[in-house]
């Protein structure tokens, strides 16, 4: 094992979350550059449980998969007591891209970012994956304009009827109203209503739905976009933590995102139904009118590179302050295990 | 058909639309002028715009000339009561190319017509007038086998026959009275100015029988023919004093019909 560990070279130090600290690193027998991921020792009582959870569903879920928008892992190896996990290098995140303001995405940048979400997610849910914490900031992006779904810390096997998930997950802009409601029985179209999410947030710049709690995310989404009722959403009242709610009409999307043709208006309204099971599916979603009409997405290398990368040389490092930050595990109180 | 109303009459030609809204008119700007224009109302904003995708990603309009295709931009500005956007489409920072201009006057949105519309216009108003006087002077021409043609000498004033009740309808005919009124010397003087811009940048060929014309007019025959020019001319002025001559031919044909021979008058054998 030792001897993996000296496989890599750092070059250098990406960032830091609650659980790992990233480098970015050479392979120095293939010569390519990659993301090693460090796994924190944490508490002694962490300890004691032996590996830690989020880098073992990591492992345990992405050493099976192998789809180009699907963040590869290539290796996994021990150091002391620490664990690392050998990845893709992928140079900035659709976080960085959506909130560096001189950037213009068009309809076809938009287009573009959204296929790959989606096929990547498609690849996920076929082979009964769900994700369960899809945002901005875990799907990343590298300099040919490739978009890959990445932190698989929360993601978890579904379709045994009788196996339930705990409804704390996803983050929590992006977490549905069912999740919201404390459904421990959900599918894939949660996953769904964060694509919605990230495609509205593409549109607007801004997260479509910032709730300051869960409640009030409740509220921002229920004022946007419609209060449920038993019609729209057979059902609703008998979720746990089902509030009932004031009636609020819909605000048209087309008031919402004006510059947005109709045929995408149409794919956010089906992503982002309230009612989970009137959403799309990702092939569903995939064979909409919106994604084979004009303007075609754009090409990998026309999809805009933010400025800190832009600017940045190999060797000359410093703009990673403004890079990705992990900050992932502070919002929303999300990271609590079945 | 009168200059600028025709066009109208075509669902799909916007130079027949105007568009406004009340609540705006009285802080219009030149700083909000381009957002009362981009009211999602107006059917001349075209919202797949440059300047609808940057407004709806809360980005700075600096932006504007860094993207490629179509955009919306402040021409011209008279204020308080006269602004000229001009819808584009953008090939680079340096590069774009017009579509279309649209004029805000008192706050009311109207597209600027197309040269061709304007000189279709101008010309189908004056065939029509011409179509108007030939028709008069026809009704007018009385044949009599024993005196041969002659004019029909009618009462100054009186109100039968097609003379003085022409095609147009008098509504009509009053309204254009009312435009004349309306219109300032500085709109005449600007209308001739912008059409002998027009006529020095794309000279007519000046026919060569133009100029011998007025040497002879002896024969009949070649009255006739003087008379035809003196119409040709007469459309040319109307064209550069548009609504002007329209008024000035009406009494000719009606006060002087004798003055002219008819046109299909022949020459007789002595």
């Amino acid at each position: 094992m030792d001897s993996k560990s000296k496989k890599y070279e750092i070059i250098e130090f990406l960032g830091e979350g609650q659980f790992a600290t990233v480098y970015k690193a050479k392979d120095l027998v293939t010569n390519n550059i990659v993301a090693v991921k460090k796994i924190k020792v944490g508490t002694v009582e962490d300890a004691k449980d032996g590996v830690n959870r989020t880098a073992l569903r990591e492992i345990k879920l992405l050493i099976e998969l192998d789809h180009e928008n699907i963040i590869a892992l290539f290796d996994v190896f021990g150091h002391l007591s620490n664990i690392s996990l050998v990845y893709d290098f992928m140079d900035t995140d659709l976080e960085v891209i959506i909130k560096d303001s001189s950037i213009v995405f068009t309809q076809s940048h938009i287009k573009a970012y959204t296929i790959m979400t989606l096929k990547g997610l498609e690849y996920l849910h076929m082979n009964w994956i769900l994700h369960r914490d899809l945002k901005p900031n875990n799907l990343l992006v590298n300099k040919k304009g490739i978009l890959k779904i990445a932190d698989f810390g929360l993601a978890k096997r579904f379709g045994t009827p009788d196996r339930l998930h705990t409804h704390r997950v996803v983050t929590r802009f992006y977490r549905a109203p069912e999740l919201l409601f404390g459904a421990r029985a959900y599918g894939p179209a949660v996953d769904i209503w964060a694509v919605g999410c990230i495609v509205a947030e593409l549109l607007l710049r801004v997260p479509f739905l910032p709730g300051e709690s869960d409640l009030d995310q409740l509220t921002k989404i229920f004022t946007t976009l419609g209060s449920p009722n038993e019609e729209t959403w057979p059902g609703v009242a008998k979720l746990s933590d089902y509030v009932v709610f004031k009636k609020f009409p819909a605000i048209p999307l087309r008031e919402i995102f004006t510059a947005a043709p109709n045929e995408l208006l149409d794919v956010i309204g089906g992503m982002l139904n309230v009612n989970p099971l009137m959403r799309p599916t990702c092939s569903e979603a995939l064979q909409m009118p919106y994604f084979s009409n004009r303007p075609p997405p754009s090409l990998g290398s026309q999809l805009p590179i933010p400025s800190c990368i832009r600017e940045s040389n190999p060797e000359d490092q410093d703009a990673k302050g403004q890079k990705r930050k992990f900050t992932d595990y502070s919002e929303g109180g999300n990271y609590n295990f079945d | 058909m009168l200059p600028g109303r025709g066009v109208g009459c075509l669902p799909d030609n916007p130079l027949g639309l105007s568009w406004h809204d009340s609540n705006w008119i009285p802080m219009l700007n030149s700083n909000n002028i381009l957002d009362y224009f981009s009211e999602r109302s107006n059917p001349f904003y075209d919202r797949s715009c440059n300047n609808e995708a940057i407004k709806m990603q809360r980005l700075s309009m600096d932006q504007l000339s860094n993207m490629i295709g179509l955009e919306y931009c402040l021409l011209h500005v008279q204020e308080p009561i006269l602004y000229v956007v001009r819808k584009q489409h953008r090939h680079s920072p340096t590069h774009s190319t017009p579509i279309a201009d649209f004029y805000i006057v008192a706050g009311i949105v109207y597209q600027a017509p197309d040269l061709l519309s304007i000189i279709n216009s101008h010309m189908m108003s004056s065939a029509y007038h011409l179509e108007t006087a030939f028709e008069e002077l026809n009704s007018l021409a009385r044949f009599h086998p024993s005196k041969g043609y002659s004019w029909e000498n009618r009462r100054p004033g009186q109100p039968t026959g097609p003379v003085t009740a022409p095609p147009p309808s008098p509504v009509k005919v009053t309204g254009k009275r009312d435009i004349e009124e309306a219109s300032s010397q500085f709109q005449r003087l600007r209308v001739d100015m912008l059409l002998v811009e027009l006529t020095r940048k794309f000279p007519l060929p000046l026919p060569q029988a133009l100029q011998a014309a007025p040497q002879n007019n002896i024969n009949n025959q070649q009255t006739n023919e003087v008379s035809k020019k003196e119409m040709k001319q007469e459309i040319k002025q109307e064209m550069i004093q548009d609504i002007n001559i329209k008024q000035e031919s009406q009494p000719t044909n009606s006060l002087s019909p004798p003055m002219r021979p008819p046109p299909e008058k022949k020459f007789k054998p002595a």
